[in-house]
């Protein structure tokens, strides 16, 4: 019986469930009594709805209910988590093609394809808008009915909201620099391609609703449906099996409440699993058009940077428009400069709406930046490593003047990855190394609690609302516990993913989880230690602070130590029981800050590229491929070098192959998995390293910060410069397809190589 | 998915009836692999689907018989490309197979399945163009031949008439050598669809064939008649010019999200180019 350490790689808790089948998500639960539901929807952008006929649909077999908005309460309700601007079901208008118009319930999935396919709904075609041209252009149609947006100032266009934030005089700050350059950098349409499915089941519970859901934000869910239901928090329960993979398409309810009605109108367990193709319609990451100026001196002081990143995000603004002032947010990069002005667009389109994807709205702004960064230096004739090291923030620099200061030692980290890759050794023959950073803002607000119980034989069950959707959370969780109580970490059952069972969390992203629910789970622990230390000094008829219980041990005078297990049951005395230990962590919120809150840490990577290019095929081989994370301590390094590789290896998919292609008429053409693709196990980096810096200064437990998502943040960046290194052909649309690599080479060779 | 019978004959007879009866209302089914996407997506919507993994003439084999290499229809990718005479014989049609979908694939994708599916980037159609492949056709009226040439019309038909299946393919044992090779091109490393496809065979006394897919409604097979390609001391630019021949009514898709007819085009020449110089390696090599 030995208690797992924070440091220590046990096997991943709930693992052996996850890759033996075992687990059941949402899509494996089959009540008995349970109804399928299909979603209508209608080929074409933008339409108006003129009438929906279900006669035929509902005169077939099986065939219970067919929902349009016309049968919810009216006005239509409407949610969103940043604008209600999302109805149950479309009203009057769809504004995508994927936009549901209806939702038909019966005995069978067939059945209810069927049926849906059945109900005849007549529309007319709108004009619609998919590019950031198109919605911005004078006479494009307006995506959001300006009733809509009572008060906002851009009501009148498709620009849903602008964001500026900035710093110094940028044309004093021009001035010193010897070469000012600008370019334009673009980031298609990417989705989240969860392996699992996104796959909802909802339930009428008594006089409430139970509502199962692949959500990795339980609470909020909660609290949409008991507003679009009108019902107490108390009668909404969401049950939230552990995802299978999110990555932020399943933060925010999409389909939930149109569920919830079909539910309560039928009676019965209605359940809804997407299809690879419906989800290509719900979920997906903004593109991004971005400009970059770019002024850099001789000596490699970068003097300003000046940004503009317009976002297409789709018809409703979901979190999207978080997304969009987030990320542009921390634009300029991890670096000290003098001046400094980012404005960020979001752009409303009749596109699917976009969400949160692990990046968060960086990963589009840092190819931008660090790939134009890339050109200054080589104008100049400077090393891109060097002028990283020259210009990154140090320790405890408020960098950006109005947020939390520079976090880590961030040097630490390119200098690491720079050692790995070899920088400025020599290489084969058709080699180029690019090397680029990132960083990210971590949650800006956040409230975490957890309770944890520890049992009268010494064996821990710990409460915590997160998500694990494969991160490995509740190992994490298990693992503090552990050390705190001393259980074995077999002895340690972690509960979530139930809104009637487990307290609140706000919710599981921004590489939060460890920092934040961590450091609740952390609280719980240390508040049962108080109170086990005082019930052993009871029982052992000394002074209270005379006893001590951390680490797991419970510590007597006289310098006896003893497990807690060992001493838990006879503390408790003769009515036994257990001993509760309540805990909260919290990042508070502050209105005057342009993101309602500074950054509780930042994530910090540098990844180091080596590439060649077949210049007959426009093939990229990636070599090497190195990354390097600044996690502060690592509480579970397998799990970090996991986090780290898959953030890495997803960072690879938008930069080589992932991209939606439209049709004239909106359609995403490459809808599915035959035509969009995403790495393989052979599409891998030769060779793929990860490694971490630890200074144990992030704000979670022993010093952990949140790392989920940093070593997707530089990868476009990094391979860029490498294939230019390798090829000298400076690409400046992702992905790099071997078409485009290739077309590129031919460019170069007929002499009209990138300005 | 729409509701369809499934059936599994045990004799060549009652499948042959079963698909004369049913006609465009039955399909059938071997490993699944090309099959089921189209169940699934709608495309297509039998009344009955015809497993007809069970019909004995059907059974997975490869075998030696008067002078040619007999294929059972049902003969997986994965047995193709570990077989030695194929390896040796037929390298094209090995390097074709071990480059279907991924292993879990070509552990149930069949030989006649990707024939018969007469996708336009059908992975092994090159390679058997090239090396003469009979397509063998049971049918109510009898067993019959169709060179693989004459079985090709357009994305997805064959000229196999109504109650007709393939039991086997078979290649002819040559007494001179052909040296093949086979490429391809594709979005990423892992499994994907071919944009291109490109066999090509040289034999010692220098003649060639090449055979290509993916840039026009069907694989199409083309013959060097100048000995240029099988001649490892040809310059680069006769080779060119050879292939600009060869390939030149080759006709890509415009409309194809895969790849630019421009690319296609140069990826053909290139990938003639690469294949050329593998069969030639392979030649010399014995
Ligand atoms: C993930 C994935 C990757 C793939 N990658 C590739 C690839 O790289 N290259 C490639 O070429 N293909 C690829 N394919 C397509 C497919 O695997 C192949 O075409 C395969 O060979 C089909 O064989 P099957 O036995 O599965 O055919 P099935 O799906 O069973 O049948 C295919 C068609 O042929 C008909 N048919 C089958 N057998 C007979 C017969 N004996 N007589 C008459 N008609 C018959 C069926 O009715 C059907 O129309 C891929 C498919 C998937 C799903």
């Amino acid at each position: 019986m030995t208690a797992s350490r924070v440091g220590d790689s046990p096997a991943r808790v709930g693992g052996f469930g996850r890759v033996t089948g075992a687990q059941q998500y949402v899509a494996d639960l089959h009540p008995a009594d349970a109804l399928h539901a299909k979603l209508v929807t209608v080929d074409a952008a933008h339409a108006r709805i003129v009438s929906v006929d279900a006669s035929g649909a509902l005169a077939l077999p099986g065939v219970h209910l067919v929902l349009t908005s016309d049968d919810l309460p009216q006005p239509v309700p409407r949610f969103g988590p940043q604008n209600r601007d999302r109805p149950v079901l479309a009203v009057g208008e769809t504004k995508y093609h994927g936009d549901p118009v209806a939702i038909v319930v019966a005995d069978t999935v067939d059945q209810a394809e069927a049926a849906a396919a059945a109900v005849r709904v007549e529309h007319e075609p709108l004009p619609a808008v998919f590019t950031i041209e198109g919605a911005l252009a004078a006479d494009a149609p307006l995506v959001q009915d300006p009733s809509l947006r009572e008060g906002q100032a851009l009501a009148q266009t498709n620009v849903l909201n602008e964001h500026e934030v900035g710093w110094g005089d940028l044309d004093q700050a021009a001035r010193g620099a010897d070469v000012v350059l600008e370019r334009r950098y673009t980031f298609p349409m990417v989705t989240q391609f969860a392996i699992e499915p996104h796959a909802w089941m909802a339930a009428p519970d008594g006089d409430g609703i139970v509502v199962w859901s692949a959500i990795q934000h339980p609470y909020w869910l909660q609290r949409m449906l008991a507003g679009v239901l009108k019902l107490p928090l108390a009668r909404v329960r969401v049950v939230a099996p552990d995802p299978g993979g999110a990555f932020g398409g399943k933060q925010h309810p999409k389909y939930e409440p149109a569920l919830a009605f079909a539910a309560l109108r039928v009676g019965r367990p209605v359940k809804l699993v997407l299809t690879l193709e419906e989800t290509f319609q719900a979920v997906r990451r903004a593109a991004c058009d971005a400009t970059v100026r770019i002024g850099l001196a001789r000596d490699g002081s970068i003097c300003f940077e000046d940004i503009r990143a317009d976002y297409l995000i789709g018809a409703y603004t979901d979190i999207a428009d978080r997304v969009v002032g987030k990320g542009s947010y921390v634009g300029a990069g991890p670096y000290a400069i003098p001046a400094v002005r980012i404005r960020g667009r979001s752009i409303l389109s009749h596109t699917v709406p976009s969400t949160a994807f692990r990046g968060f709205g960086n990963p589009q702004i840092n190819w931008a930046v660090e790939s134009t960064l890339d050109e200054a230096c080589e104008a100049l004739g400077l090393d891109p490593l060097d002028v990283r090291l020259r210009n990154l923030a140090a320790k405890g620099q408020p960098f950006i003047p109005f947020d939390t200061p520079c976090d880590g030692d961030w040097a630490d980290s390119v200098r690491k990855a720079a050692d790995m890759i070899g920088w400025g050794s020599p290489m084969p023959e058709g080699r180029g190394r690019g090397i680029a950073v990132g960083i990210k803002s971590g949650p800006t607000t956040g409230l975490s609690t957890s309770i944890v119980r520890l049992l009268a034989d010494g064996s821990v069950v710990v409460y915590a609302g997160t998500s694990d959707m494969g991160q490995g959370a509740r190992t994490v969780f298990a693992q503090v516990a552990s050390q705190e109580l001393g259980a074995p970490l077999d002895w340690v059952t972690v509960v979530m993913g139930d809104t009637a069972v487990v307290p609140y969390d706000q919710q599981t992203s921004a590489s939060r989880s460890t920092v934040l629910m961590g450091n609740a789970v952390l609280n719980a622990c240390r508040d049962i230690q108080r109170k086990l230390a005082a019930m052993a000094a009871r029982v052992h008829g000394v002074e209270a602070g005379a006893v001590a219980v951390e680490g797991g041990v419970v510590r007597l005078p006289g310098g006896a130590v003893l497990p807690i297990a060992d001493v838990v049951a006879a503390s408790l005395g003769r009515l036994g029981g257990e001993i509760t230990g309540l805990g909260e962590a919290r990042k508070e919120a502050d209105p005057s800050h342009p993101l309602g809150g500074s950054a509780a840490f930042f994530e910090f990577n540098c990844t180091a590229i080596e590439a060649s290019v077949d210049e007959d095929t426009g093939d990229v081989t990636i070599h090497r491929h190195v990354t390097v994370s600044d996690v502060g301590k690592a509480l579970n390094p397998l799990q970090v070098t996991m986090q780290d590789e898959g953030a890495a290896i997803m960072g690879l998919g938008h930069t080589l192959m992932e991209h939606y292609l439209f049709d004239d008429e909106g359609r995403i053409r490459n809808l599915g998995a035959i035509d969009y693709r995403i790495p393989t196990s052979m599409d891998l980096p030769r060779s793929l390293e990860s490694a971490f810096v630890e200074h144990e200064d992030g704000p979670g437990p022993f010093g952990a910060k949140g790392m989920s998502e940093g070593a997707l943040l530089c990868v476009a960046p990094a391979v860029g410069a490498a294939i230019h290194a390798a090829a000298r052909v400076r690409i400046r649309d992702l992905p790099f397809s071997p078409e485009r690599v290739w077309r590129a080479i031919q460019e170069r060779d007929r002499g009209e190589a990138g300005a | 998915m729409q509701p369809f019978a499934y059936s599994r004959p045990g004799t060549l007879a009652e499948a042959v009836a079963l698909l004369e009866e049913r006609g465009p209302g039955a399909r059938v089914l071997a490993g699944g692999t090309d099959l089921l996407i189209r169940l699934r997506d709608g495309s297509l919507d039998p009344e009955v689907v015809v497993d007809v993994k069970r019909v004995p003439e059907l059974a997975p084999g490869i075998r030696a018989d008067d002078g040619r290499l007999v294929i059972g229809a049902t003969t997986t990718m994965t047995e193709i490309a570990a077989h030695p005479v194929i390896r040796h014989e037929f390298a094209a049609l090995a390097d074709a197979a071990a480059y279907v979908g991924s292993v879990q694939i070509r552990n149930r994708a069949t030989l006649a399945g990707n024939l018969c599916n007469a996708s336009p980037a059908a992975d092994t159609a090159p390679a058997l163009l090239v090396h003469g492949a009979v397509v063998v056709a049971a049918g109510p009226e009898g067993t019959r031949r169709i060179p693989l040439d004459a079985f090709f019309v357009r994305s997805g038909v064959t000229t196999l008439a109504r109650g007709e299946l393939v039991t086997a393919v078979d290649l002819p044992l040559p007494s001179t050598r052909l040296a093949s090779a086979h490429e391809r091109r594709t979005r990423r490393r892992g499994h994907d669809l071919a944009a291109v496809t490109m066999a090509v065979g040289v034999d010692a006394r220098g003649a060639a064939r090449l055979a290509f897919g993916s840039v026009g409604p069907r694989p199409v097979v083309r013959v060097d008649d100048t000995a240029t390609l099988g001649d490892r001391s040809a310059t680069d630019a006769d080779v060119d010019a050879i292939l600009d021949r060869l390939l030149g009514d080759a006709a890509p898709s415009r409309t194809s999200m895969r790849a630019s007819p421009g690319y296609r085009l140069a990826m053909l020449r290139v990938l003639a180019r690469r294949a050329r110089a593998t069969a030639l390696g392979r030649l010399a090599d014995g």
